[in-house]
């Protein structure tokens, strides 16, 4: 393959790389908060985030409205049907073995996503509501891409403050480290787990309300952002929620770098052999979680 | 370096994070003999176990059994090199049967491993529960099953974690009837205990840890007169 | 009792050899779908049955074997039986080399790297297009072998079958489940439980190696999103799950329950059967963790090798 990187191609990518990073933080940060908080494994975080863009793209079909300000509707929308799904389905398997929660998980997702093929068909949608690139300098910056990375942001740094200065917030964080302790002093584990898993969709579905913007939206979406939350969480440790940030930024620039080089088909198996790559050599993540 | 010893641990440390479990530990096991180990709470009598067994790595010491070094094992070569343990939380196979839980254990021939997993239950009267299984069992019964499981690979050192506990006095006194039996064979055993009165009547020799360091050791006599003994139970 | 049930079950292997002389041919394509996913819940039921590392990707070996399969078929003029069986070493292969490193990961790990498997896969098989045809799919010569793939998918029913058996009768069987109820137990005690994982996953992998190349001929046609569907892996679990997993006859159970109900109720509505599925795995999770056989093994205190 003959193809001259220049330094503009690497800045253009790394720009990109962090732009779509932001992303992959936030989503992968509600996912590291119930496997923190409950010790679940969320096989339907890509599912929840499914459900937050065909919900922009309704209310921009219908409303016709700038669908950034769907995310008023969305996130308070999933944040109940993730406390729904909680304690409904999930609380029960939070004190049974892992593979519960794997299975359990996983029958949701699939159960969801067909009813999503059912009512929203499996037609591919879109939202064409922001196209087009700011210029700066040598690099393009996709308008869309750049709303998604303040929006993405600005969520990911509103949950941080939320968990460090909140009484919920770090009731939540003194759940994760112990619930046993937690209960101890006097908080309700279960109300946490509630609160985590609503969070947790929130934050998943704000990720789908962004990328409805700039993908296509269909049923089965969300899949490939379950798996990219995981592995997110795995760079940065499990249960380590500074973590999660670092780690998306860093899965990213991993991608785009890899699209600089090979096809990309290829790129996206990279993101799978990432996974595998550091789950041997450094299983509590790069930053050191907790192991398992 | 054998020197008729069975179990040498030298300097042995091991740290979780910024928490020193076992502090600079060494000690000596002979064979033929009942050694305990007691300590209050957290002072890395069970985190010890792991790193003999293979369960933990340790940072820095060395272990040896029979003069070969054996840290840094995986835990089933630990075991297939003639260690054997039972845990502080009972882990039977609750799925299995009782006669599975040992048949499962053993590589021997099926009429060889039959025998003497018949013989085992005989020993401790579960004979007539093998079927059941264990995880039905009551938790005496899986207790039981757990020390015998053990038995079945013929182990030349025991390692037993809490035997007495939640057991009633009946079954105990069976236990340490077996244990002393055991020590008859030949065989070594060192158990961490809490029932003080289990340990000065059963241990020849006991060895205490208080913040993971070993803070004395000699026969029971000896152990119940020291002062940095009492001290670390009691007061501090 | 025994052997009333061992005679019953000859004369019903009897019945379904000589089922090809008075069957439609819609007839013989059921009954041979039905022998294809008996096959496939038994594979899955070896590993993530007996073992508890659940396998999510279990539908690449399956894909792999139709490829490797349909590959000798279309461009080497092997025959499809010798095809399909290579198609099942090829899936070994692939087990080899995936489970080496994914095996040695606790047991959610492993889950969310087979979760990866499929997209590989089909990244993978439309690299190599010109190997595989890429996105346009592999076309085999005509060939009408309805009867034929019958007895041999039958035949591979019954060797997935008879190996769940000889394995969950046999100590080797007992040492696989050690490592769902307790590897620190298990490795405590001597087992070598990466080992015995690694021959799980391999064993596992072989017979839908075999059954996708079967399929690739029966088909004539493949294509990555044919043979590399999420929904394969999923009906292997749910059937699993609700026939009773860990046991011998319940993926059979499981099987024929589900693919019957399927073919005759709900086939023509793929979404609504796909929830279907999806409920069952959150019910069984929930309700019935044992699945059928489990609740029958409790309530008429059958063996656990049943």
């Amino acid at each position: 393959m003959n193809v001259i990187i220049t330094p503009v191609m690497v800045g253009q990518v790394i720009i990109s790389g962090l732009l779509a990073g932001a992303l992959y933080s936030m989503v992968a940060l509600g996912l590291s908060l119930i496997y923190g908080v409950m010790r679940v494994i969320n096989i339907a975080h890509g599912t929840l985030l499914m459900l937050g863009a065909y919900t922009t793209f309704w209310w921009f079909r219908l409303l016709g409205i700038n669908p950034y300000l769907s995310l008023l509707v969305a996130l308070p929308l999933m944040f109940f049907v993730g406390m729904v799904l909680q304690r409904t389905l999930v609380t029960r398997v939070v004190d049974a073995p892992e593979l519960s929660s794997l299975l359990l998980t996983f029958g949701i997702s699939i159960a969801l996503v067909n009813v999503a093929q059912l009512t929203f068909t499996s037609d591919v949608r879109s939202v064409e509501f922001l196209t087009g690139a700011f210029l700066v300098g040598p690099f393009a910056l996709s308008k869309s891409r750049l709303v998604s990375f303040a929006f993405a942001v600005t969520i990911s740094l509103l949950a941080f403050w939320f968990l460090q200065k909140t009484k919920l917030g770090k009731a939540i964080r003194a759940t994760s480290q112990s619930s046993e302790v937690a209960m101890v002093c006097g908080i309700n584990v279960r109300r946490i787990h509630l609160y985590a898993f609503g969070i947790a969709s929130a934050l998943a579905s704000a990720g789908g309300s962004l990328v409805a913007v700039m993908v296509a939206i269909q049923p089965e979406m969300g899949q490939v952002y379950t798996f990219k939350s995981f592995l997110v969480i795995v760079l940065g440790g499990a249960g380590n929620y500074p973590g999660a940030l670092l780690g998306g930024m860093l899965l990213g620039l991993v991608e785009q770098l890899a699209s600089l080089f090979l096809t990309t088909q290829l790129s996206e198996a990279v993101a799978y052999v990432l996974l595998v790559l550091v789950l041997l050599l450094r299983p509590t993540g790069l930053l050191g979680g907790r192991a398992k | 370096m054998h020197d008729g010893h069975l179990l040498e641990i030298r300097d042995l440390t091991k740290r979780f994070g910024g928490v020193v479990a076992v502090n600079r530990c060494s000690l000596i096991l002979t064979p033929g003999k009942i050694y305990g180990l007691i300590g209050p709470n957290g002072s890395g009598k069970t985190t010890l176990f792991n790193c003999i067994t293979g369960l933990e790595r340790r940072d820095t010491g060395e272990v040896f059994f029979r003069g070969e070094r054996i840290d840094g094992l995986k835990p089933h070569q630990v075991a297939r090199r003639g260690i054997g343990r039972t845990f502080q939380i009972i882990r039977v196979f609750p799925e299995l049967t009782a006669l599975e839980n040992l048949l499962v254990v053993t590589r021997e021939p099926f009429e060889v491993a039959h025998r003497r997993a018949q013989e085992l239950l005989r020993f401790v009267t579960l004979d007539g529960l093998e079927k059941e299984y264990a995880g039905n069992l009551s938790y005496g019964q899986q207790k039981l099953l757990e020390f015998i499981r053990v038995l079945m690979r013929d182990p030349e050192l025991i390692l037993l974690d809490e035997p007495a506990a939640g057991v009633n006095r009946t079954l105990l006194n069976d236990l340490l009837a077996a244990i002393t039996r055991l020590r008859d064979q030949g065989k070594t055993i060192l158990i961490v205990e809490h029932d003080m009165k289990v340990v000065m009547g059963l241990c020849e020799r006991i060895f205490v840890l208080d913040y993971g360091e070993k803070i004395a050791e000699g026969p029971p006599a000896a152990i119940q007169g020291d002062a940095r003994v009492v001290e670390a139970y009691f007061g501090r | 009792m025994k052997w009333a049930i061992g005679v019953a079950f000859v004369i019903g292997l009897f019945l379904l050899a000589l089922y090809p002389v008075v069957a439609t041919g819609y007839g013989i394509r059921f009954m041979l779908q039905l022998f294809m996913w008996v096959a496939l819940a038994q594979s899955w039921n070896l590993i993530s049955g007996l073992t508890g590392y659940v396998s999510f990707g279990h539908v690449a070996f399956f894909g792999t074997g139709a490829y490797a399969a349909g590959i000798l078929v279309t461009k080497h003029g092997w025959h499809w039986g010798a095809a399909s069986l290579v198609g099942g070493v090829a899936a070994v292969i692939l087990a080899l080399v995936i489970g080496y490193p994914c095996l040695r990961l606790k047991g959610p790990y492993f889950a969310i790297a087979m979760l990866g498997l499929n997209e590989v896969m089909r990244v993978l098989v439309s690299y190599f297009e010109g190997l595989t045809g890429g996105g346009s799919g592999l076309s085999l010569p005509t060939l009408h072998a309805s009867g034929q793939i019958y007895y041999a998918m039958g035949v591979a029913a019954l060797a997935a079958t008879g190996v769940a058996h000889l394995i969950i009768t046999s100590r080797v069987g007992l040492r696989f489940m050690t490592i769902r109820e307790d590897e620190i137990a298990a490795e405590a005690m001597g087992i070598n439980t990466a080992r015995y994982r690694l021959y799980a996953f391999l064993l596992s992998a072989f017979v839908p190696g075999v059954v996708g190349g079967l399929f690739a001929r029966d088909q004539g046609y493949i294509e990555p999103i044919s043979v590399f569907p999420l929904l394969t892996t999923v009906t292997m679990i749910v059937m699993v799950l609700f026939g009773g997993k860990g046991t011998i006859w319940g993926p059979v159970l499981g099987a024929v329950t589900l693919f019957v109900f399927q073919e005759l109720v709900w086939a023509r509505f793929l979404y609504l059967h796909q929830i279907l599925f999806g409920a069952i795995i959150v019910v069984v999770v929930l309700l019935m963790p044992k699945g059928i056989l489990g609740i029958l093994q409790d309530r008429y205190r059958l063996p656990r090798t049943v």
